[in-house]
């Protein structure tokens, strides 16, 4: 069956992280005057402004900074998935990731819990980093 | 900042039909709204020459883009002042005072209007809103909110126990307010918990109405106000802080919101405490919203909203009445206009049975606290009016 959910829309600045996604390597920029860790990504680092960057592989290991129950579908292609959960990571490097929580059921998120990277191989094109309980 | 405190005012309210009005285009409810403040200020057309616009919402599949150009022409207008804002940032009553003050324009025209319900517009915004974050199943702005209202309940005492106070006094307000969409619907504790689950915290009633409609509002100097046909309502201070941050990576999405700083600069230039507010009318896309706004302006600590809430505090006979149209919850969406024009109603004692004073068992409304709030949390503007 043909995938029925919507697929990021790829531009200049999100190219590298969807192809580190595609290899299974969750990608950020790392400011290379100041080390800040920034998400989404951008032409320059908010904290200096400097446009020296390099992009690194993160360990894909966090926790739930915060988290919703969705008991309503906005789109067609996740009707089948009701009740899920979309949450907020806070990545050990340090950016908030938007992304759902797999692997147990909604009752079983909490805040703070200690989750890791689980890829979801959904196109030839598209890996989607989601996060399971640690 | 000092030097605008009572120095402009609001003069007239325009309003049009609301709730399910089929078959209408958004630009025809600015239009009429927008008329009707003119109207209601006892001004002409000719007098406008400032225009300052609430955003549009993606427009329906059947209209165009509505640029407030498009509504200068249709009022047949020229104004020496134009914007419009793209995304939620609410700046309208400051851009006005603004352009008054620097002797750019007399007379403002701030509009909005909208047929969210009975146009596809709405569909076409979920879409649009979530960006890359529809990938993961994120859809629209009670998704976002519920977030921050989840966080909020890990970092202190809140939750629905909390939010019915504020769903179920604002209806009691709309029940007196023949315009509310959820006029003759009353709304216990009991409906309030009985109401689906849409984004877990919030279910349907946390949420606020879509509707179709428009609100507008004429602001000018008050040298030219003590002409006008209606009693002008002051500006006695206003601030705005927009910590600007998307959901993703708030940190501040259990406050301090832009709340704080803006109410701190608005109590500043008014130069009052908040014991000499009698009223608030606060910008309630979510019951969360009210909660948190009025923690940071200061009405009461962390977690201590279910305590201050309890008992009716809110609603009609209550001590710090709120949203007393009934607010977006319970009475119509129009953006900042619903709580701002309905302090303007109130200190000009235009409301009827939902008056406040003695016909509602509450304190005469001398001077009254009025939020608005864009994106998530994103974007914060505080008024304070006052009678003059």
């Amino acid at each position: 069956m043909s995938y029925n959910k919507p697929l990021p829309k790829i531009n200049a600045d999100t190219r590298p992280f969807w192809s580190g996604c595609k290899e299974h390597g969750l990608r950020f920029q790392r400011c290379k005057e100041c080390g800040f860790v920034r998400w989404p990504p951008s032409i320059i680092c908010p904290k200096c402004h400097s446009k020296n960057t390099e992009w690194i592989v993160a360990s894909g290991r966090g926790k739930v900074y915060t988290y919703v129950v969705y008991h309503m579908a906005y789109h067609q292609g996740f009707k089948d998935e009701l009740p899920y959960v979309v949450a907020i990571i806070e990545l050990e490097e340090g950016p908030h990731f938007l992304s759902n929580i797999v692997g147990c059921g909604p009752d079983k998120v909490k805040i703070d819990m200690p989750v890791e990277i689980e890829w979801e191989d959904v196109t030839e094109e598209f890996s989607l980093p989601k996060f399971k309980p640690v | 900042m000092i030097s605008l405190k009572d120095k402009y005012a609001i003069v007239g309210v325009g309003y049009t039909p609301q709730g399910r009005v089929p078959d209408r285009t958004a630009l025809s409810f600015h239009l009429e709204a927008s008329a009707n403040a003119i109207t209601d200020a006892g001004l002409k057309r000719e007098d406008i020459d400032g225009l300052a616009c609430y955003r549009h919402f993606p427009s329906a599949s059947d209209e165009v883009d509505l640029t407030p150009y498009l509504l200068a022409q249709h009022l047949g207008l020229s104004p020496t002042y134009m914007s419009q804002d793209a995304n939620c940032s609410r700046s309208h009553l400051q851009h006005a005072v603004g352009v008054l003050d620097a002797g750019l324009c007399n007379y403002v025209l701030v509009t909005y209007g909208h047929n969210a319900l009975s146009s596809d517009s709405m569909v076409r915004l979920l879409m649009e809103f979530g960006a890359d974050d529809t990938v993961f199943g994120h859809f629209g702005a009670t998704a976002s909110y519920a977030l921050a209202a989840q966080r909020a309940m890990h970092t202190f005492h809140t939750g629905p126990e909390t939010w019915k106070h504020i769903a179920v006094g604002q209806r009691k307000w709309a029940n007196l307010n023949p315009r509310a969409m959820m006029h003759d619907r009353t709304m216990t504790f009991e409906d309030y918990y009985n109401s689906r689950w849409l984004v877990e915290p919030f279910r349907l009633f946390d949420n606020c109405l879509i509707n179709d409609g428009g609100r507008a509002y004429v602001v000018t100097s008050l040298e030219r106000a003590r002409d006008l046909k209606h009693p002008p309502v002051l500006i006695m201070g206003m601030g705005q802080h927009n910590p600007a941050y998307e959901i993703q990576q708030s940190t501040y999405m259990a406050g301090p919101t832009g709340a704080k700083i803006a109410g701190e600069m608005a109590f500043k230039m008014a130069g009052i405490t908040l014991d000499e507010i009698d009223a608030c009318e606060i910008y309630d896309c979510f019951t969360y919203t009210v909660e948190i706004t009025l923690q940071d302006y200061g009405f009461f600590g962390p977690g201590e909203g279910e305590d201050w809430f309890k008992g009716g505090t809110t609603g009609p006979g209550g001590r710090m009445p709120v949203n007393t149209s009934g607010g977006q919850l319970s009475e119509a969406y129009f953006m900042g206009l619903t709580p701002l024009t309905e302090a303007v109603m109130q200190i000009m004692g235009r409301c009827g049975d939902r008056q406040l004073g003695s016909k509602t068992n509450t304190k005469e409304p001398e001077i009254i606290l009025c939020s608005d709030n864009g994106g998530v949390l994103q974007c914060h503007s505080c008024f304070i009016l006052r009678r003059s």
